[in-house]
């Protein structure tokens, strides 16, 4: 006689959820994922250390030896290394912008939209691991530029430095959310890119100053975060340069006041840009 | 419908740009507990019905309800209490099986220890357990489609859905899946909403069954009753000659109704008439016929019956 087995019941008790932890926990959770899917990635991830490097202990000096007059060397070196810096956040973010296109191709977006959960926290959530990594290569250029002979000042100045690339860094996550959001392919994404990431640092007073352009590009060049940054991370890090780059924006004199100036525009580029990349990206996580 | 049930449908429409009417006024209800199957070809707005009912999908009109939320209204309360299980693979291929689980644990605000437990349950339920700490990039799809299902169940959904749970699985995977769904489906008693193209996946998992035809629910009833509207047995016989064939059946009290002729072959529902009598008389008739077979009605004859087409013919 054959006797058939009834499945057992699993009598877990319902987990129970707690609104107020849970919600409190989400953005670090997705920020985690973020990050742990790019230590998993390898290429992710070296070349964000590496390039700083590149840059700080080839570049720098080598631009330095060739174009800086003599004995002004060290000075256009720490010019370059700090001008690197306006490069390196937006290619960061901008490739972090990948990771957005990846996961809505392969489908883990899919998942994310169906959670109990904010859609403008998996946006933050992408951000903030974006935020991580381009830290993590700011204080790499920094330390291998100053060993390599770079002079910084620091002090209670060097919070313009970090408050400007952080707020850089969110101006360009979100313009990599909202071009994610817009195109249809990581091909499309990665042609855009050098137009969106690389032409503005030719002329936003990175290798020269602005007083070097034409008048009419030095006005374009005052409209982009970019050209504010950098004039922060100067003022930040080497003030005497960095109140000549504010002074070349603002032409004022008050350079604290020039400096909180700058440090607003691109505190008004952050807040513009994301909360457009959470609009769009709430509005194209539903057809 | 019921104001209890655990999943209402009520007039919904989705109209795409272009004027493309991916579902045209879909309505019904599902009891808690229940599995119903959204059963039609590709291209049928299966999955946009499905996606108006967990919130991927805005309807142009009509309304979701999940356990009595409004799902355009109160998306992330239809959310909490609902998971998914996509068509495609949804997974993080570089993290492993447990970190994927993990974070459906803490995005739904599972509490951790129970959740464990439950996690602990269920992979071994499904045969996952001992590849949990490898990366889901060396799964099989079977065994990544398993892994989708026990992280779909962490939260303990009141609705769980399931678009096209088996589409391209070989077949004994395929049928493995039945069995594990089946069986978790017993344990937990969750509501079931699933989509699918698979006759015996739809036989097999639901109580009751949606036909969809070019947006449209053409029938809802359990398979039992579909298939008993069709008869005990259907013949199909293929000959050169349709209409005179088909004028055999009728003169001779074969079939009188549900004859359907597609291209050479003739399908009939034999009501009360032995199939081997059937088969006799046409090999009597003077009429050249090719083959002629009976057997059992399928859900396939169901959807000819409701659409005048194949399942697989419909596709689009």
């Amino acid at each position: 006689m054959t006797t058939t087995a009834t499945p057992p019941t699993i009598s877990v008790p319902l987990p129970t959820r707690s609104p107020q932890a849970h919600r409190v926990s989400v953005v670090p959770t997705l920020a985690i994922r973020r990050l742990t899917l790019t230590v998993r990635t390898p290429r992710s991830l070296i070349a964000p250390l590496l390039t700083p490097v590149l840059f700080a202990i080839v570049i720098a000096p080598a631009l330095a030896d060739t174009i800086a007059a003599p004995g002004k060397e060290g000075a256009y070196m720490t010019y370059i290394a700090l001008a690197t810096a306006g490069l390196l956040i937006p290619l960061n973010c901008m490739f972090s912008g990948i990771g957005v296109i990846v996961d809505r191709e392969h489908g883990a977006t899919r998942e994310l939209l169906v959670a109990p959960i904010r859609r403008s926290s998996i946006v933050v959530g992408n951000l903030v691991a974006a935020l991580a990594t381009t830290a993590l290569q700011m204080l790499v250029l920094i330390a291998a530029s100053a060993l390599r002979g770079a002079t910084y000042v620091t002090g209670r100045d060097t919070l313009w430095f970090v408050a400007a690339a952080f707020l850089l860094a969110v101006v360009m996550y979100g313009v990599a959310e909202i071009l994610a959001t817009r195109v249809p392919s990581p091909e499309a994404f990665i042609a855009a890119l050098p137009a969106i990431a690389i032409v503005p640092f030719f002329f936003a007073g990175s290798l020269f100053p602005l007083t070097s352009l034409p008048h009419w590009l030095a006005g374009v060049a005052k409209i982009l975060p970019l050209t504010h940054a950098l004039a922060l991370f100067r003022y930040g890090l080497t003030p005497a340069s960095g109140a000549t780059a504010l002074h070349n924006i603002w032409g004022g004199h008050d350079v604290t006041a020039m400096a909180a100036l700058s440090l607003a525009v691109v505190a008004a580029y952050a807040v513009i840009v994301i909360m457009v990349a959470i609009q769009l990206f709430t509005r194209a996580g539903k057809s | 419908m019921s104001t209890r049930s655990a999943v209402m449908a009520e007039d919904l429409v989705k109209t795409y740009p272009g004027e493309v009417e991916a579902v045209k006024d879909i309505s019904f209800s599902v009891e808690a507990g229940e599995a119903f199957g959204l059963l039609g070809p590709n291209g049928a707005g299966k999955t946009t019905t499905i996606g108006m009912l967990n919130s991927t999908v805005t309807p142009s009109s009509g309304r979701a309800l999940l356990a009595g939320r409004d799902v355009a209204e109160d998306p992330m309360g239809a959310r909490a209490i609902s998971s998914v299980v996509f068509q495609d693979a949804v997974v993080d291929e570089p993290l492993t099986g447990r970190q994927n689980l993990s974070l459906h644990m803490k995005l739904w605000g599972v509490d951790a220890a129970r959740g464990r437990s439950l996690l602990g349950d269920l992979t071994d339920t499904v045969g996952i357990a001992d590849i949990l700490d490898r990366p889901v990039s060396t799964y099989s799809g079977g065994q990544r489609r398993r892994m989708e299902i026990v992280r779909a169940l962490l939260s303990t959904p009141q609705v769980l859905f399931l678009d096209e749970p088996t589409v391209g699985l070989d077949t004994r995977i395929r049928h493995d899946l039945f069995d594990i769904i089946a069986t978790l489906r017993d344990q937990t008693g969750v509501t079931i909403i699933m989509t699918t193209h698979y006759l015996d996946e739809a036989e097999r998992l639901c109580d009751r069954l949606g036909v969809i035809d070019a947006g449209t629910m053409v029938a809802c009833d359990s398979p039992a009753n579909l298939l008993a509207a069709i008869g005990t047995e259907v013949l199909e016989l293929r000959a050169d000659d349709t209409d005179r064939a088909e004028g055999v059946l009728r003169t001779n009290g074969v079939a009188m109704e549900d004859i359907l002729v597609i291209g050479g072959t003739i399908t009939a529902s034999l009501r009360g008439m032995p199939g081997a009598r059937a088969v006799q008389l046409l090999d009597e008739s003077p009429v050249p016929i090719r083959s002629i077979s009976t057997r059992p009605p399928s859900l396939d004859d169901v959807y000819l019956r409701l659409t005048g087409d194949r399942i697989a013919a419909a596709a689009h």
